[in-house]
């Protein structure tokens, strides 16, 4: 209801304030609202202002410090985070936003439904599920069952993963985890029934001080663990499939591009570009024998042209 | 089931954040953490999981010994049993080293192990991990023919509380529980159990077709070793951040040994009472992901005692007390993709003192009333391993000990193996080792007077003077290989083992002297196999044989079963039935040690457990088995013929929640 008034509120300045200023000469300015400021969105800034042409204009605010920020029309709003993104909604939808480095299920249960006249896309930072099941079996390609675990909390479309799963002549093995004290039990059955466990963004299970008694328990089960970051593979998960900060600068710095001069932003997508971690002391330990990084990739381009 | 997922409105802000993707987690599998795979390991391994340890039936640690090929487990009393590698050399099978979690519990005077005073039960058994041949180079002194290192759960491996019931025949009798709770930065377990049994039938008739004449009749109705142990461990983990663990463990056994033959009269029925104390910290720190520090310190209390009546009338009070303390540090490094280097320090100090005291000295042999002798060592290593990984199919692993040991002997064990994979499935593996062991404290003061009971009270001059340790060169030939397309692996290894210097009592003069050389050599084979999902099968093998100047001479060699096997199958019936069968063959064996009415001919034992699992609900679950060994009753004895083993059958029942 909030929402609503002030979305009307918005479309009202909008229509009286704004009208007059559509016609502009100069070049195209861009807000950048981090979430913080902290590593992740440092390294963002920094390969997008290199990669941004001199005549974009890039204003860089933070959304935790400045709350009340100024209300002026931008020709786009980039905001960096869930929290950007948040803040970006809340305080002006007079401008075009374009939220990135946002988990998709995040984007859609902040903007799903929300009519923008300005228009507003994303770039998800999580993987789509067939990449990531494409990864998973270009690392292991005779895994069977992939087990999941999952807890109320958790927000994810499965329907697109089982399908992945199940072109792979494999099936998903899920188990839910009730609360974290049953976390235990809830890894040792799925454990039980799975070659591989892939790991969700969710934290209620994946923490970092969960993931210890994770680890050990899968690799006593001799099951390795799918991560989702660089760091999961150093804390000892097999492999991981991620899209790094700098790599969504460059789509976005090339989105900016294109919208400077199209005016206007494409559907939300996904990350174009993916990095890879790969653990060869665990696979050793496991006996798995690990693709070269170029061989996984290679599998990977495979499998995406096969499911087409 | 993924109704829910799907169907809830998506306002889950903190779930769907990208910090769950950049979170910062502690490195956990830490290179000392991950275990080489065997196909790269320097050493022929035989690995014993829980599933095997459960699919066993076995209520006794040291009957799993069965599963590894070439080792030889028998019984000197119910409550004694013999490990060894290589064939029945002695009672206290001295040159193999035992391992809990790092502790050595290969205890002096006599350097053997005490396998129903251990203070674990063999539910708290996460794997043991036996490594057959020498391996001083990573496992550390008196390793001579191998090291049997087992690994108990960790502290977070029990979230939840057990209890579980064993009764069966030969008053087998066990209860224990399990309790213990996972926590983010603290676990805990811990077990209380009680183990019982009455150990071997008393004979009613003659064993191995025995002649019941002489002395032999009184074998019969002769078997005196009952067995009780009370225990209780407990082992805890403490993380205050990512880089520290802290692991605590502690545990106690107070056993109840019943000792002694009806017709001795030295060694008259009677009770020994054994108390195995320990305490035990570990100290983690991952310097990097890279490199990981661990400080290990702990200490062991053993004690025994006996008093008993001699049939003069005479009081016999005997009583020896072992504390061994042990600090080790050590550095594991990943130095490079393809090297990781593991090298480090240890200081050990052992103190034993034992006494006896009888009147009998003093009445039959004109001896003092009292002996008592006390000793203190130290021994100190250094150790390093490296394992480099030449090229994708060449794995090269050199490693050394070098050691002060107790009696100020200066030894160098180097150890080199090198492991070529024709194919990512196929491992050929070629290594040799030198190792050495340190004479027992028994062994260099043997006491020359005459002494009753079971226990020793060495003395506390040096009777056997000169003695060094004694030594070995191990090498071998190894292959490794993995069908995929079978579902099957197979290991075999060909081995020489050449031990100099060899220890051995001169029957003539009652002095353990430097005398023997012998020469060991075999092939050992595992077979592991998966018929289908539910079917698996483990076959072992092993033929050996051995030569050496002991007189006369073919003595060595008979006491070594020239061929041994085991088969261990398991089978998931249903859901909640599961069923298992072992056969365990050994070829004939005549100990070294003893005479040849205690002939062992060769054995056929054949065991099956049948299990179902079943839930109470609200968590509650459980497992009931019945256990049967010996199923077709074929007597056979162990290492003292009056030790027949005849079908023993029990029923297990285990809840959780």
């Amino acid at each position: 209801m909030r929402l609503f008034l002030r979305y009307s509120e918005a479309l009202l300045l909008c229509l009286l304030v704004l009208l007059p200023l559509t016609s502009r000469a100069e070049g195209l300015t861009v807000t950048l609202l981090l979430s913080d400021s902290s590593t992740p969105y440092q390294a963002f800034l920094d390969t997008l202002s290199l990669r941004l042409p001199a005549s974009i204009k890039l204003i860089v605010q933070n959304p935790v410090r400045n709350e009340n920020r100024a209300t002026g029309a931008d020709d786009l709003v980039v905001a960096v985070g869930m929290k950007a993104a948040e803040a970006a909604i809340s305080t002006s939808l007079r401008s075009p936003v374009l939220a990135v480095m946002v988990p998709k299920a995040g984007y859609d249960s902040l903007f799903l439904g929300q009519s923008a006249p300005y228009g507003i896309s994303a770039i998800y930072l999580d993987q789509p599920w067939e990449r990531q099941v494409d990864f998973l079996y270009a690392v292991m390609p005779d895994v069977e069952r992939v087990g999941l675990l999952y807890s109320p909390e958790t927000r994810l479309e499965v329907a697109p993963l089982l399908n992945s799963v199940a072109n792979h002549g494999g099936s998903v093995v899920a188990q839910s985890v009730q609360s974290t004290d049953r976390l235990f039990a809830s890894l040792e059955k799925v454990l039980s029934g799975s070659d591989v466990l892939l790991a969700i963004p969710d934290s209620r299970i994946y923490s970092a001080a969960s993931i210890r008694n994770i680890l050990l328990t899968s690799y006593r089960h001799e099951v390795p663990l799918i991560g989702l970051s660089q760091g999961y593979v150093n804390a000892g998960a097999l492999a991981a499939i991620f899209t790094l900060p700098e790599q969504i600068a460059e789509q976005t710095a090339r989105q900016i591009v294109a919208f400077d001069k199209k005016r206007a932003l494409p559907t939300p997508s996904y990350p174009e570009n993916f990095s890879v971690a790969l653990n060869t002391q665990v696979a050793r330990s496991l006996e798995i024998r690990l693709p070269s990084e170029d061989e996984i990739r290679k599998r990977m381009r495979k499998a995406g042209e096969e499911g087409r | 089931m993924f109704a829910a997922l799907l169907a809830q409105p998506t306002w889950a802000r903190e779930e769907s954040s990208e910090q769950n993707y950049f979170q910062e987690f502690p490195v956990v599998l830490s290179a000392s953490r991950l275990s080489q795979p065997q196909s790269e390991a320097p050493n022929a391994m035989t690995v014993i999981d829980r599933k095997m340890i459960e699919a066993s039936g076995f209520r006794n640690i040291a009957d799993l010994f069965k599963l590894v090929p070439g080792m030889y487990v028998s019984y000197y009393k119910g409550n004694q049993p013999v490990v060894s590698y290589h064939g029945a050399t002695d009672q206290y099978a001295r040159r193999m080293q035992v391992m809990i979690d790092g502790r050595s519990v290969y205890l002096p005077p006599v350097s053997m192990v005490d396998w129903t005073n251990l203070p674990i039960t063999i539910d708290d058994i996460e794997r043991i991990e036996v490594i057959r041949g020498p391996a001083a180079a990573s496992h550390g002194a008196n390793s001579l023919q191998g090291v049997i290192s087992i690994i108990t759960k960790d502290a977070s491996q029990m979230n939840g509380k057990s209890v579980s019931m064993r009764r069966g025949t030969h008053g087998i009798n066990d209860v224990s529980a399990h309790f213990g709770e996972q926590g983010e930065t603290f676990d805990y377990r811990m077990t209380v159990a009680y183990n019982a049994d009455n150990g071997y039938n008393n004979l009613t008739t003659m064993p191995n077709n025995i002649p019941p004449v002489g002395g032999a009749q009184l074998m019969l109705n002769n078997s005196y070793d009952s067995n009780q142990a009370r225990m209780v461990n407990f082992r805890t983990n403490y993380r205050p951040n990512g880089v520290d663990s802290f692991d605590v463990q502690m545990g106690f056994n107070h056993d109840t040994q019943v000792a002694g033959w009806k017709d001795s009269f030295g060694n008259p029925v009677h009770d020994v009472i054994a108390n195995a104390g320990f305490m035990q910290l570990d100290w983690n720190r991952v310097l990097n992901a890279s490199s990981e520090l661990r400080l290990r310190y702990y200490h062991v209390k053993q004690s025994q005692g006996e008093d008993f009546v001699l049939a003069t009338g005479h009081r016999v009070v005997q009583s020896n007390n072992t504390d061994r303390d042990e600090i080790e540090v050590q550095h594991t490094l990943q130095t490079g993709e393809g090297n990781r280097l593991v090298y480090g320090a240890g200081w050990r100090r052992d103190a034993i003192s034992a006494d006896g005291y009888s009147l009998a000295m003093t009445a039959l042999f004109a001896l003092p009333a009292s002996y008592a002798s006390s000793f203190a060592s130290d021994e100190y290593r250094i150790f390093a391993h490296d394992e480099w990984r030449i090229s994708p199919q060449l794995l090269l692993n050199t490693g050394a000990m070098f050691e002060i040991d107790r009696m100020g002997h200066q030894r160098l064990s180097p150890r080199v193996a090198m492991n070529y994979h024709l194919a990512p499935t196929q491992t050929i593996r070629m290594g040799a080792s030198v190792a050495y062991r340190t004479p027992a404290v028994i062994e260099e003061n043997y006491q020359t007077i005459p002494q009753p009971g079971l226990l020793f009270v060495p003395s506390q001059t040096v009777t056997s003077p000169g003695l060094i340790p004694e030594k070995v060169l191990s090498r071998e030939i190894g292959y490794l290989g993995e069908f995929h397309d079978l579902e099957a692996t197979l290991d075999v290894r060909l081995f020489v083992d050449e031990i100099t210097k060899g220890i051995l009592i001169s029957p003539a003069t009652g002095m353990f002297t430097n005398s023997v050389s012998s020469l060991y050599r075999g092939v050992e084979t595992t077979l592991k196999y998966s018929l289908d999902e539910r079917k698996d099968l483990i076959f072992n093998f092993s033929h050996q044989s051995a030569s050496s100047d002991v007189t006369p001479i073919g003595t060595l060699s008979r006491s070594i079963p020239k061929n041994s096997a085991s088969l261990l199958y398991s089978q998931r019936l249903s859901h909640n039935w599961s069923f298992n069968a072992s056969y365990y063959y050994q070829d004939m064996v005549q100990p070294y040690d003893r005479g040849p009415i205690d002939f062992q001919p060769s054995q056929r034992r054949a065991d099956i457990r049948l299990g179902r699992k079943f839930a109470l609900g609200k968590g509650t679950e459980g497992e009931a088995a019945l256990i049967v060994q010996n199923l077709f009753d074929e007597q056979y004895t162990e290492y003292v013929a009056n030790n027949a083993f005849n079908r023993r059958s029990y029923l297990t029942l285990t809840l959780d929640w």
